[in-house]
């Protein structure tokens, strides 16, 4: 049997965390009991506190953070295009860093791909959480966020470091060891030997160029390519020579004397390192800026978390 | 285009009878002066004044490992019959000073295959005068490739084969012109030439693993962001901790604070501070 509840004026109630008010979910609504007999003041006060909280300042956090969530998704889908156009390999290029056993840049944009669905993914549960005020939900969201952030940076960090191993020094090394090369030791060195073969000869080709730094790189240095065609025969590959349309040399003995005009006199490392640089660039920046944005946008949200109610 | 010298034949010009004598050619007028002198020395070798050279220098493959170019020796030989051979001498230096111009192309000490060891000189290249026209048309490349036979290098038959040659050298290399047998003219030797020798890829300095500023940056920044998110993220919990802590505490003790404070005649009396 409940008391008759006396209702003081409101001046005279006590503040909330010395009465009580009993929480149901995400409504603030009070009970009555005996032993507070400020009830409603106290939850009429609470209710005003509430509603200084739940203020302009808080629908602009919301507004803001929705926004920044739009920006993860679309940016997420934008990492993700861009990191398939790069496993894609559009210029052929991959088994040159396949034969370096090399090949982190590729990982990373591997790892691009994923964290792009994820971003966007979890940008929706962040419009979700944050619309919706929900804690729990805005914790799994940072928590989730976070781990994405974690392999976002390691890709970012794994294809900038990479990149800087990629000098010319290095294609040049395998180029004289590895291409046309007659006797490869097992599978493996003959798969990547193989590789190297067809893309040199691809790249001579399409870019009309000769060697790494010209077609001196054959001369200097000894090669694979050297034992088995004679210096006098092949002072440098004939894929080197400018062709005709049928893919024969113009003029073959203009070729081997290297007059100007039979033969391609420059080298290919532009052709190599340019698109390789857009790659690693690519992935490492835009990474970078999408992680920047993201920081932002996560920070907001555990201030948004501390603020809303449980 | 240009011209390259292959092997060619002679012809037969010299008018019958008169074996040593040679046609008029236009340009004897302007070499009469000289004819006094070279009179004496008929039967003798013509020394010329021109030096073999290497082509000119914007072509890529005028040294590679194993061969040289040439410049053609265009209007060189002036006193020269149409029949007579143009042999292009190529000899160790060692074995400049002790060349015997009388040993014929040919031979086993003049053979390519033989060579440096065997024979210290070969003599390859054999072509007459109308092969190397005189004046020289402008905008042909006129050389002489040495070493551009593969096929006959190794084959004793042909010592008069232009092989690969067998290291960088140096090597010294004259034009001797022989009628039949006998050297008619020649030209001074020329300076030594070395071709280039090819390195191992060993060699090559490995990759430079040098680190770019830009790579640093870029990892130290996203280092110290998630550092602050991880500190935000703990900060989050241990607040979301306390915060249920604290509520449960009132939670759990709603008698202790209200019973103690359930006396409406004090209302005034009780202290803010247990707020």
């Amino acid at each position: 049997m409940e008391r008759a509840a006396t209702h003081l004026p409101k001046d005279q109630c006590f503040f909330p965390s010395v009465c009580l008010c009993l929480r149901t979910s995400q409504k603030n609504w009070c009970t009555r009991s005996l032993m507070t007999p400020c009830s409603s003041c106290c939850c009429r006060l609470h209710e005003e506190l509430k509603m200084a909280k739940s203020g302009d300042g808080i629908h602009i956090l919301q507004g803001l953070l929705v926004f920044g969530n739009v920006v993860i998704g679309m940016c997420g889908i934008a990492l993700t295009a861009e990191c398939i156009f790069f496993v894609s390999d559009p210029h052929g290029l991959y088994p040159l860093l396949e034969a370096t056993e090399n090949d982190d840049i590729y990982a990373a944009a591997w790892i691009g791909i994923f964290v792009g669905f994820a971003l966007f993914a979890l940008s929706i549960l962040g419009i979700i959480g944050v619309i919706k005020s929900k804690r729990t939900l805005l914790l799994v969201y940072i928590i989730l966020m976070l781990i994405t952030y974690a392999f976002e940076m390691a890709s970012c960090i794994t294809a900038a470091t990479h990149r800087d191993f990629l000098t010319p020094n290095l294609f040049l090394k395998q180029m004289l060891e590895m291409y046309r090369k007659s006797e490869p030791i097992n599978n493996n060195d003959k798969w990547m030997t193989e590789g190297v073969t067809k893309t040199w000869d691809k790249l001579m080709l399409e870019n009309q160029c000769c060697g790494v730094q010209g077609p001196t790189d054959w001369q200097e240095y000894m090669s694979a390519f050297r034992t088995t065609h004679s210096d006098a025969d092949f002072p440098w590959p004939h894929n080197c020579c400018v062709m005709d349309a049928q893919g024969s040399p113009v003029n073959l003995d203009g070729c081997k004397l290297g007059v100007p005009g039979y033969y391609n006199s420059n080298g290919c490392y532009d052709a190599i390192s340019g698109p390789m640089n857009t790659h690693a660039w690519g992935v490492a920046w835009f990474g970078f800026a999408i992680l920047c944005w993201t920081f932002c946008v996560l920070l907001g949200t555990m201030f948004y978390w501390s603020r809303i109610e449980y | 285009m240009w011209a390259l010298a292959a092997a060619g034949g002679s012809r037969g010009d010299a008018e019958p009878g008169r074996p040593h004598s040679r046609p008029r050619h236009p340009g004897t007028r302007t070499m009469l002066p000289l004819l006094l002198p070279l009179l004496a020395t008929a039967h003798g070798l013509v020394r010329l004044a021109y030096a073999p050279t290497l082509a000119e220098e914007t072509l890529g493959g005028l040294t590679t490992t194993s061969t040289f170019t040439l410049e053609q020796p265009r209007c060189v030989f002036t006193e020269v019959r149409d029949d007579a051979i143009i042999w292009l001498v190529v000899a160790v230096p060692e074995a400049v000073p002790s060349f015997n111009d009388s040993v014929e192309p040919g031979t086993p000490e003049r053979a390519f295959q033989r060579f440096p060891a065997g024979a210290p000189a070969y003599m390859t290249l054999n072509t007459t005068l109308p092969n190397y026209p005189c004046p020289k048309p402008t905008g042909e490349i006129t050389v002489l490739r040495v070493g551009s036979e593969t096929a006959c290098a190794g084959s004793e038959t042909r010592p008069t084969c232009n092989g690969p040659l067998p290291g960088p050298g140096p090597y010294r290399v004259k034009f001797l012109v022989l009628e039949g047998s006998e050297p008619v003219a020649e030209t001074t030797w020329s300076k030594p030439i070395t071709l280039r020798t090819a390195r191992q890829p060993g060699s090559i300095p490995a990759a430079g693993s040098g680190r770019s500023a830009a790579m640093i940056a870029l990892t130290a920044i996203l280092s110290i962001l998630f550092a602050v998110l991880l500190a935000g993220l703990v900060a989050m919990l241990v607040f979301w901790g306390s915060d249920a802590y604290g509520g449960s505490s009132t939670f759990s003790k709603p008698e202790a604070v209200t019973v103690q404070r359930y006396n409406t005649h004090h209302v005034y009396d009780q202290p803010a501070a247990r707020l």
